[in-house]
């Protein structure tokens, strides 16, 4: 570990703590899968505020104010705390959110009273402890991130021992309990792992930060990635990346480091929910967009090319009673048509030019080609179970299963 | 035929080139479709084929994509008190707080108005379609203590006391056993007498043919609509089912020997 | 008014206008967004202090609410992409305010010793020490502020009860006949969000976050109605108040601790005795369930078949 830190181009105390915000950056990534995937996400936040009245406790059994004792306090009361929130929700009909907001107000209730009463037994030596809520990770010592490094790696493989198992549950628990797996055990398991990540946390970025340390790598993780064993490391990457920027960030801008932190996960949680490829909020948006505009234009190009088939080609006027279609979309429709070149004007009757014609035909081949399918589809004997995709299903079948279509479609006719 | 040309001139549920995608994947195309009033209608297709969907465009609780519907000729969002709509069933809480009888209550509430309260004229109204669903000993009961069909039947009851003329159903007999489903089926075959029009998303064939008037055959497009006489016919069917060949009924020919 | 009366009072009124809104918070499964809106509020008190150098209680309420009302828009919009469940939004977004207001403390306000214990987390033990002159009588200033906020509580709850209840129990079905439920959702946010504002700056948050979760999620064990459960938060919401500063006083100890223990206890008590959903009242349902199955197995197997009609 020391020379780790020495290898670093930092000053020491700012080597420590950005070796420490990457330690709990990973672990708390990679263990906030099994809180954010159960949709207990806030798990964090009853145990975080559960540490309160395990302090106190700790303190007054032991009269002792050292980090470990303190923390050994936080680790038990936040152990008791999981179990009480489980046990909850096993036996009743409490869902997980109210469970979790019972335990964290009875539990920090707890630790005000407990501390009230350390208070007025007259004990001078009582200040600070609630310290322990805020983290301090400048008081971080190189003895600390041993102890962090010893608790991250025991429980990073018992995830990687136990992911089958944990993965199943999480999935679907009644099937877990079906094929003999210990779900209740795997559950208290995993609420047990998040109380590590917490007390690890504890230190460095503070008890309610904590809770965003545990989500936001998930979160991001979850945009980027769709498979438990992906999302699992890369949650823990992007926890190690944004616990490393955040330190070196609060180090030269000589802030806290646990807020930076949280606020550099933020941003990387925003950038990821907006912009994730496939997935993210504008690039559907987007994507919706160019959807509907194609949707729409196609028809109204079907609409001009039927028109013209039964008739003396229309006005816009004509065309929009024939249709149905507002004129006014419909107008916004014919001046995307002219820029694309795809219309040709008579005065004010429309025509298709002659990539405007070839387009149209395309949309109706596309959909003769949906029909045939829906009609002689099932002669087709498919290889696989693949599925058409109605708005291309040449694509989606592949070609020679496409053409076959067309033939079966022919012949019958 | 007089009054034919009526409910034509005025049908339940037009729907107008209606186009709705779930992430690109087209469900509904350009889908024109009309529910007379005075009938019981079925939309029936394959499963995916974008019943629940039409519904649910129809109704304004999805964005569409293009096309519009009509009910009773005007636009959703100025005819709500028009329609009824009974949602599948799984969507609620079943551990609510609430009883049968306020759940019907429900019914009222686009009647009574913002803030106002709920009068004992809609608790009459209330009771009597309890009454009619024959869930009226039920009505202090917790909703979650019912079996599956009882819950559809209050559900069916919170529909009637929204009194409209169009009265929309996704899968209602969905999970209900076989005595609930003939009640029901009764209990639409009455509301239709009474003028009122029953559109009913439903997967068996063989109920549509045995007790409903009006059928749209759905296959994200409109395959065949109109009288169930006509439009049920093997080509049509085959045609809505395609390769899937997942037909109900058992008068089909043999598709597989082909 | 003595001060004992002015303190159960402040504490009965803080559990009068978070039990309203209580229910609802646990019936959506959102209860946990009191305890965001709890951190998430320091940024505006930091703010106001920068802004206009007080720390007097309507300013700091008002740049508070701004941020409380941030935080749970910002958690509802974050849930409206579906890519982000509710309870991973709530994780998400008031942690960041949380860091704002850190940040900015220590940035800015370092030197007004802007601390959290006493600036957010207001002690109810001193909240009879600020009075108000009402028709000549000195009333606690938390007593006034909190009678507003439950007053316009039980107009929200009372004039918009149905609403609440249809976008509650059936969001669906009530945007058809045209009730909004992003508009009630919204709505009861706001008011949880200002409840707990106002809240905070008397009695501290803690026991704000517990009077919001515990006495309506003990309700929810105890009935089938949606008023009673209303009602019976609110009753035990004074309970907890009355008998928690009778403790308190007792052994002397915090206040609101021991007010949120006591609520934690006869959420305790709920879990086990309650006549319907309690795990003692389960189990000897189960039991009997049970017996009587194995009597009926027992008539049935009999040759003479005594057990045919039951």
């Amino acid at each position: 570990m020391g020379s780790l830190i020495d290898l670093l181009p930092l000053a020491y105390p700012d080597a420590v703590v950005v070796v420490g915000a990457a330690l709990l950056g990973m672990t708390a990534g990679a263990l906030g899968v099994f809180a954010v995937l159960r949709e207990r996400s806030l798990v964090g936040d009853a145990l975080a505020h559960s540490a309160l009245p395990g302090v106190a406790v700790a303190f007054l059994v032991t009269g002792a104010k050292d980090v470990g004792t303190l923390l050994a306090g936080a680790a038990c009361a936040g152990i008791v705390g999981a179990l009480m929130m489980v046990g909850i929700e096993r036996t009743s009909r409490i869902r997980p959110d109210a469970a979790i907001g019972v335990v964290l107000s009875s539990f920090f209730s707890l630790g005000i009273v407990l501390l009230t009463y350390i208070a007025s037994t007259n004990n001078a030596n009582q200040a600070g402890l609630e310290k322990y809520l805020f983290g301090q990770a400048a008081g971080l010592l190189e003895r600390d991130l041993i102890v962090m490094a010893i608790l991250s790696a025991i429980s990073l493989t018992l995830v990687a021992l136990l992911f089958r198992a944990l993965k199943t549950t999480l999935f679907d628990p009644n099937f877990a309990g079906s094929v003999g797996l210990p779900v209740r055990v795997l559950e208290v398991a995993m609420t047990a792992l998040l109380v590590v990540a917490v007390i690890v946390g504890l230190r460095t970025v503070g008890a309610i930060l904590m809770v965003a340390m545990l989500v936001v790598p998930t979160v991001a993780a979850r945009q980027l990635a769709g498979r438990l064993a992906v999302v699992l490391p890369v949650s823990a990457l992007i926890g190690a990346v944004v616990g490393v920027t955040g330190a070196l960030l609060s180090a030269r801008a000589e802030l806290p480091t646990g807020p930076v932190i949280v606020l550099v996960g933020f941003l990387v949680v925003m950038a990821c929910v907006l912009l994730a490829p496939g997935r993210g909020v504008i690039w559907r948006a987007r994507k919706l967009a160019r959807d509907r505009r194609r949707t729409l234009t196609e028809g109204v190009m079907v609409d001009i090319e039927t028109a013209i088939h039964a008739g003396p080609p229309p006005t816009a006027a004509e065309l929009a009673l024939v249709s149905g279609r507002d004129p006014r979309v419909l107008r916004r429709v014919l001046r995307r048509l002219d820029r694309e070149g795809m219309l040709a004007r008579d005065g004010d009757r429309l025509h298709l030019s002659e990539i405007g014609a070839a387009a149209a035909h395309a949309v109706l081949e596309r959909r003769n080609l949906w029909s045939a399918w829906l009609e002689h589809g099932w002669q087709l004997q498919l290889p696989d179970a693949r599925e058409p995709n109605p708005s291309d299903l040449r694509a989606s079948l592949g070609d020679h299963y496409a053409d076959r279509l067309q033939a079966l479609a022919v012949k019958e006719s | 035929m007089r009054s034919t040309a009526e409910t034509l001139a005025a049908p339940a549920l037009e729907v107008r080139r209606l186009t709705a995608s779930y992430s690109s994947r087209p469900v509904l195309w350009d889908v024109d479709a009309t529910f007379p009033m005075g009938a019981l209608s079925a939309i029936v297709g394959p499963n995916g084929a974008g019943k629940s969907t039409l519904l649910k465009a129809a109704l304004g609780l999805i964005a569409t994509d293009a096309g519009q519907a009509l009910i009773q000729g005007r636009p959703v969002k100025t005819s709500r008190d028009r329609v009824a709509y009974v949602p599948q069933r799984d969507a609620v809480d079943w551990d609510f707080p609430i009883t049968v009888r306020e759940v019907v209550e429900m019914g009222r509430y686009a009647q009574i108005g913002w803030v106002r309260r709920v009068q004992r004229s809609d608790q009459t109204l209330v009771a009597d379609c309890l009454e009619r669903v024959g869930m009226a000993a039920y009505a202090s009961r917790q909703i979650g203590q019912l079996s599956g069909g009882q819950r559809q039947r209050v559900f069916i009851a919170r529909a009637l006391a929204q009194q409209a003329q169009v009265m929309v159903m996704d899968e209602p007999f969905a999970g209900v056993d076989a005595r609930t489903e003939a009640d029901i089926l009764g209990l639409l075959q009455e509301l239709r007498n009474e003028g009122r029009a029953v559109i009913v998303v439903h997967h068996d064939l063989g109920t549509v043919r045995a007790a409903f008037d009006w059928v749209l055959l759905l296959n994200v497009r409109a395959i065949a609509a109109g009288p169930v006489a006509d439009v049920l016919t093997p080509e049509t069917l085959r045609r809505a089912y395609g390769a899937a060949g997942g037909l109900e009924t058992e008068e089909q020919e043999p598709r597989w020997a082909a | 008014m003595s001060d004992n009366l002015s303190i159960i009072l402040t504490a009965g009124l803080v559990a009068t206008a978070a039990g309203l809104l209580g229910p609802f918070l646990v019936l959506r499964r959102v209860a946990l967004t009191s305890d965001a809106v709890s951190h998430a509020v320091l940024p505006g008190i930091v703010v106001i202090w920068l802004i206009f150098h007080t720390r007097a209680p309507l300013p700091v309420i008002g740049g508070a609410a701004v941020f409380a009302i941030l935080c749970v828009l910002a958690i509802d919009a974050l849930k409206g992409t579906n890519l982000v469940r509710g309870d991973a939004a709530i994780a998400l977004v008031f942690p960041a305010l949380f860091s704002v207001g850190v940040l900015g403390i220590t940035r800015y306000a370092s030197d007004i010793h802007l601390d959290l214990d006493s600036t957010i987390y207001g002690e109810i033990a001193f909240s009879p020490f600020e009075t108000l002159p009402i028709a000549g009588v000195e009333i606690a200033r938390s007593i006034v502020l909190l009678s507003g906020v439950a007053l316009v509580n039980i107009l929200l709850v009372v004039l918009l009860w149905k609403e609440f209840k249809a976008t509650t129990f059936d969001p669906e079905f009530s945007r058809t006949i045209g009730i909004s439920p992003k508009l009630l959702s919204r709505l009861l946010l706001v008011a949880v969000a200002i409840t707990a504002v106002t809240a905070f700056e008397s009695v501290g948050a803690i026991l704000v976050v517990t009077l919001l979760i515990v006495p309506a999620t003990t309700a929810y064990l105890l009935t089938d109605r949606l008023w009673l459960m209303v009602a019976t938060t609110l009753a035990i919401g004074w309970i907890s108040a009355v008998a928690g500063y009778w403790g308190a006083v007792s052994v002397d100890a915090s206040i609101a601790g021991a007010m949120g223990l006591v609520a934690a206890l006869c959420f305790a008590i709920a879990l086990f005795v309650s006549p319907s959903y309690g795990l003692i009242a389960r189990s000897l349902q189960r039991r009997r369930r049970s017996r009587s199955v194995q009597r009926e197995l027992a008539l049935a197997v009999k040759p003479q078949g005594a057990g045919a009609d039951t």
